[in-house]
């Protein structure tokens, strides 16, 4: 991506949205079937304007399906989604409200990536000098008269990355937009969607890469099996615990273990939780176990990622209340 | 959000991909085949009696059964195709009231219909044309026979393209879309014939045959439709599985 700026779209329909409103996503109780099988399971979440929302989940989660009953693909058992209050359909004008990605394959493959964006900027009534701009910014202004079925996965997600920002909406939908884009595409996106967040926009993120969430969003709303298992502030959600080296780490576990407290093993350390590193350090004194480290350990987005959608008892576990609102 | 501009998008969709130059060279072939016929071929009796007459000359030139099966198949994978890509995803996203952009789909593939009438028409005119120079007759076609011809063509080419794209929009597979186009068009008329007697004449080639303005003598059968009646029923048979069409797409979720 280049250093074109992407949101000074003069003849976008930007300026039909007063830059004082603000759109919210708001998730209302939500359910999706598809048969017997239970998609998404009485869902609420709101992804706030302002923020960058994490939208996490293992494969089959629900994720997607939320995303398309949000922008009137599907249509939901229960519930429903609000933008700004009003559901997708109803709308003024959606392209200049909201910019989705979805698939990243979600083009004719014979059809050239500036004629995929002239196709968009035409029912958006949007002047096709957006659409030069838009390829530049992405990369693919050498690549935009080629067929798109000649694009690898990281250019097709970066036209359609071009095509969500065509109407320069105040609202961000994106599935996984980060597959297959090498570190400087998913750095450049990173800074951008950071960059309309500040601008009070709102952007909903799907993604696998947890790392990629981690450095991103403001929050993260996490589904297992279409049912919420924690959502919240991202620093809140990962979870403080205390790093603890010594020598005698087993007979310090044991002792800290006997206490009620919870007590990780890693290969050379405990994670200790619950108890403050002064009243770990107290303990190890008085017990006189020599402590080599003692620090405070921030739990990484992986490691709640895992203990929350890993539990077999699924979204009604303890752990996964810890981050509903 | 207007709905010219949906039209306008979906315009450029048909124009933008390869499609458009596969249908035009089936024309070509089929012009260059029809005036392959004019150059060499002979009736049972060895004359060229099949272009003795003006009469003869019309029916030959007359395209409009030919259109609506090939803008038939247009109209299918044109439609198929976008739920087959995923690009049907983009169009609902901008118009989410799907029934306009269904319409605005249906009536870009309808003028694609129509023009692929009217130029096909025009290449067996014109190859018709240049072939007879090599016999003894020359073109006797009126001026108006000719428009006649080209009207003919381009509705009847609309008409098959919207059909077309109806059962597209049902199948959203562009196999099934085309062997749906296929069957609705010819396999199933000969059949309704077959099993309701008095349907010959509403069949859509039959139809088309009225509409080109060819005498039932010219076209070998017994009585004809006049044509309102024949534009009123090939609409129908367009809007068919058009309305079904849009239902469906109404109601289905986009996965």
């Amino acid at each position: 991506m280049t250093t074109v700026d992407p949101n000074t779209n003069k003849a976008s329909a930007q300026s039909k949205t007063t830059a004082a409103e603000e759109f919210p996503i708001e998730v209302d109780h939500l359910t999706k079937r598809y048969g017997e099988r239970t998609v998404v399971s009485d869902l609420s979440f709101v992804a706030r304007p302002g923020r960058v929302t994490g939208f996490l989940g293992p494969n089959g989660s629900g994720k997607s399906t939320t995303m398309k009953i949000a922008l009137d693909l599907a249509s939901a058992e229960s519930g429903r989604v609000t933008i700004g209050g009003r559901r997708y359909r109803d709308l003024p004008d959606p392209m200049a409200i909201v910019g989705a990605m979805l698939e990243s394959n979600a083009f004719h493959p014979g059809r050239s990536g500036r004629n995929h964006l002239r196709v968009l900027a035409d029912a958006g009534g949007i002047d096709s000098a957006r659409v030069d701009e838009l390829l530049e910014y992405v990369g693919l202004d050498d690549a935009a008269n080629r067929r798109v079925g000649a694009y690898s996965l990281g250019m097709r997600q970066r036209l359609g990355f071009a095509g969500a920002l065509l109407g320069d909406p105040p609202v961000l939908v994106l599935d996984e937009p980060a597959n297959g884009l090498d570190p400087q595409g998913i750095h450049e996106m990173r800074d951008l969607l950071r960059a309309r967040a500040a601008k009070g926009h709102t952007v909903l993120v799907s993604s696998h890469l947890l790392t990629e969430v981690e450095l991103l969003a403001d929050d993260v709303v996490v589904v297992n099996r279409g049912q919420l298992v924690a959502s919240g502030v991202m620093g809140e959600l990962q979870e403080e615990a205390a790093l603890v080296r010594a020598p005698e780490q087993d007979r310090l576990a044991v002792l800290l273990a006997d206490g009620g407290v919870a007590v990780e093993r890693r290969a050379d350390a405990l994670l200790v939780r619950g108890l403050s590193i002064a009243e770990i350090g107290q303990q190890a004194f008085d017990a006189g176990v020599a402590l080599h480290e003692l620090s405070q350990h921030s739990g990484s987005l992986e490691e709640q990622f895992l203990r929350w959608t890993s539990d077999p008892d699924g979204p009604d576990a303890q752990d996964s209340e810890e981050g509903r609102p | 959000m207007t709905f010219s501009r949906v039209v306008r998008a979906e315009l450029r969709k048909l124009t933008t991909t390869k499609m458009p130059w596969g249908f035009l060279a089936v024309l070509v072939a089929i012009s260059a085949i029809t005036a392959s016929t004019v150059v060499w071929g002979t009736d049972a009796d060895g004359t060229k009696g099949f272009i003795s007459t003006a009469a003869d000359q019309r029916s030959l030139v007359a395209f409009a059964a030919n259109a609506m099966v090939i803008a038939g198949l247009f109209g299918a994978i044109a439609v198929a195709r976008e739920y087959g890509h995923g690009t049907v995803i983009p169009t609902f996203l901008i118009s989410p009231h799907r029934q306009r952009a269904v319409l605005a789909q249906l009536v870009a593939v309808g003028v694609g219909g129509a023009v692929l009438g009217l130029v096909g028409t025009a290449l067996t005119v014109i190859g018709v044309t240049i072939a007879l120079q090599t016999t003894e007759f020359a073109f006797m076609v009126s001026f108006g026979g000719v428009v006649s011809v080209l009207a003919a063509a381009s509705f009847t080419g609309m008409a098959g393209a919207v059909l077309g794209a109806g059962i597209g929009m049902m199948v959203r597979n562009t196999g099934g879309a085309v062997t749906g186009a296929v069957v609705v068009l010819i396999i199933a008329p000969p059949l309704i014939v077959q099993l309701i007697s008095g349907a010959s004449m509403w069949i859509p080639s039959a139809l088309a045959v009225t509409l080109s303005g060819i005498q039932p003598e010219a076209a070998g059968v017994e009585s004809q439709a006049g044509t309102p009646a024949a534009l009123l029923v090939l609409a129908a048979w367009a809007a068919v599985p058009a309305v079904i069409g849009l239902l469906s797409v109404q109601r289905r979720d986009v996965v």
